[in-house]
């Protein structure tokens, strides 16, 4: 069982299907969602959370079915959302303390995790003052507090970056990081920043219109795909990786002559340059690197066509 | 742990049950209602009638009092429905000033920092939310409504040197039937307003728009057709009518215009019908981020 299941979940907003037929099992620690703006992603994490019913499919979180057993999936689940979300005119232990108590904790317990959890996250010296009184960052934190304090099991962050200058967002990541290495916690991490999911996350789920681009281990990827290859190039480059495609390689193309891909076992790096004469392309640079987040983000995105060769579930 | 270890652990502890979240939001609620000084002076205004009228009776009940200030003429004062008609009149339009200013407080700093996603991703659902807020404020102008009304009522019953208390037991009902249905009304309607604007001062006197001006377009419609139903629009009216029938006071309108109570009880349902599915539809449209 994994930690959230996916068996052809279809939701429609106002008519509109937002989520089409997403399949697949989510296992690691730390999962990324990614997707440009309009895939869906909020969308998911909603219907999650029980707050979108599915029109067809269904959606199960360690097992228990999203809609019919939402208040057992919230009593396990800590969610941080994207936008700012707090009562302003209490102060950041009695929010915490309050959010706590309504997750389950009895009035004592609720206070002393809500104490632990603001010190956890760096905020133990404003704990007394007032939530509207904090800053963009602080607020972050605040809300990642408050998720925190009554022990979920699957903690859902979305966009937990937003906003935040270069120091806040080391320091929120540093969290992400810990919480995953501490293991009773599994993580659900929605972000427009690859680098925060390259980060912190071992599995990714790309999203694009709804459906699923791709779902992989970001670590299992990297290995597959050591052949990986990025060019300089001038001249007709689309060309150029039509011809690469015909042997086999993937490819994607970028405006200003660089070219990415992936080359299969049989094709070696002077076949490039044989392929390139023919096309009469020059190749300026060639640099061999290993795949990143970003490459596999582009590849779900550039290729809809080959949607079905790169999602492996 | 001790807070000053900096680490994450697991919760293992005991959980409450799931019914008990909805007190949990009725408890931060009243907390929140009562931390406020205007709620708490407000409070002690209302109970400065209580106190007169609390005079009233022991000074009905005392023969020495009786003989020198009303020189013995029962008449001057006597305590019967008519007394307890004017207590629960008083206190029910002071719970009114009350609601106008808790039923925002309870709702619109929720809504104004956007809390209800993070409130209602945990496990309590939008009827669990408006029940915990609903207790808050039924609790809230409990105080100033039928609880006095029923200790001045024990207290005539204890002053009473017949057994008054036990002959007017239905009049104790009436009192409570009476002040209930008025402060649920209130609480609902106050709540359903006050989730429909972001400041709290324009949801106050939305609250009191909302009672008082149907009750001068009721008025006008009542003197242009000549009919007794614009009074179904005039709350205050149909109000006075139904606590006079409950308390079994004697009726102080024409008979032409008698409301029958079925209309009454009509009004009162639709009124908080409407105000449900306003809350449903205003929270329904928040509970979630979009994007």
């Amino acid at each position: 069982m994994g930690v959230i299941d996916l068996d052809r979940l279809e939701v429609q907003l106002g008519g509109r299907t937002v989520l089409d037929g997403l399949t697949g099992e989510l296992r690691g620690n730390a999962i990324g969602l990614l997707g440009p703006n309009g895939a869906g992603k909020s969308t998911l994490i909603n219907t999650l959370l029980g707050f979108h019913t599915p029109s067809r499919g269904s959606a199960r979180v360690f097992g228990l079915d999203a809609c019919r057993d939402r208040a057992s999936i919230r009593q396990r689940i800590g969610y941080m959302p994207e936008n700012d979300s707090f009562i302003g005119n209490m102060s950041g232990v009695r929010f915490v303390r309050y959010m706590a108590e309504l997750a389950g904790l009895p009035a004592g317990e609720a206070l002393e995790r809500a104490h632990e959890a603001l010190f956890y996250v760096g905020l133990g010296e404003v704990r007394y003052r007032k939530v509207n009184t904090y800053s963009l960052g602080m607020k972050q934190l605040i809300k990642l507090a408050q998720a925190l304090a009554h022990g979920p099991r699957l903690l859902i962050l979305d966009e937990p970056t937003n906003g935040l200058d270069p120091m806040a967002r080391q320091r929120m990541i540093q969290v992400i990081k810990e919480i995953r290495k501490e293991g009773s916690i599994r993580l659900l991490i929605s972000s427009h920043l690859l680098r925060d999911i390259d980060e912190t996350c071992d599995e990714v789920l790309i999203l694009k219109n709804g459906r699923v681009a791709a779902l992989c281990n970001i670590e299992a990827e990297r290995r597959s795909h050591r052949n990986f290859i990025e060019l300089e190039t001038v001249g007709a480059t689309n060309e150029f990786c039509e011809s690469l495609r015909g042997q086999g390689c993937e490819c994607a193309c970028f405006p200003d002559g660089r070219v990415k891909l992936v080359m299969p076992d049989q094709i070696e790096a002077r076949d490039l340059y044989v392929i390139a004469a023919e096309k009469g392309i020059q190749i300026r640079r060639i640099h061999l690197r290993r795949d990143s987040l970003e490459d596999i983000f582009l590849r779900a995105m550039d290729n809809e066509r080959a949607r079905g060769e790169l999602v492996s579930l | 742990m001790s807070v000053y270890k900096h680490e994450y652990r697991a919760y293992s502890g005991r959980v409450t049950p799931l019914w008990t979240r909805v007190v949990v939001l009725a408890r931060y609620g009243f907390a929140e209602v009562w931390s406020s000084k205007i709620t708490v002076g407000l409070f002690t205004l209302s109970m400065l009638p209580v106190i007169v009228f609390l005079i009233g009776i022991y000074l009905a009940n005392n023969p020495v009092a009786r003989l020198i200030i009303m020189r013995g003429n029962p008449q001057v004062l006597t305590i019967d429905a008519a007394y307890f008609l004017k207590v629960l009149e008083t206190q029910s339009w002071l719970a009114l000033v009350l609601s106008a200013w808790i039923a925002p407080r309870l709702v619109t700093f929720d809504l104004a920092d956007n809390a209800l996603p993070i409130l209602l991703s945990h496990p309590i659902s939008r009827v669990g939310y408006v029940l915990g807020k609903f207790i808050a404020l039924f609790a809230s102008l409990s105080l100033v409504t039928w609880i006095p009304c029923l200790l001045l009522f024990a207290y005539q019953g204890y002053s009473s040197s017949q057994p008054w208390a036990v002959a007017n037991i239905p009049l104790a009902g009436g009192i409570m039937a009476g002040a209930v249905i008025w402060i649920t009304l209130l609480s609902i309607l106050g709540l359903a307003l006050s989730s429909w604007v972001k400041w709290r001062v324009v949801a106050t006197g939305l609250i009191f728009a909302a009672i008082f001006v149907p009750a001068g377009v009721g008025g006008i419609v009542s003197a242009i057709l000549r009919t007794k139903w614009g009074f179904l629009l005039n709350l205050p009216v149909i109000m006075s009518e139904l606590w006079q029938r409950l308390l079994g006071a004697p009726e102080v309108r024409w008979p032409d215009q008698y409301i029958p109570n079925a209309a009454i009880a009509g009004v009162l349902i639709l009124i908080c019908v409407v105000s449900v599915a306003m809350l449903n539809a205003r929270i329904r449209a928040r509970e979630v981020v979009r994007g």
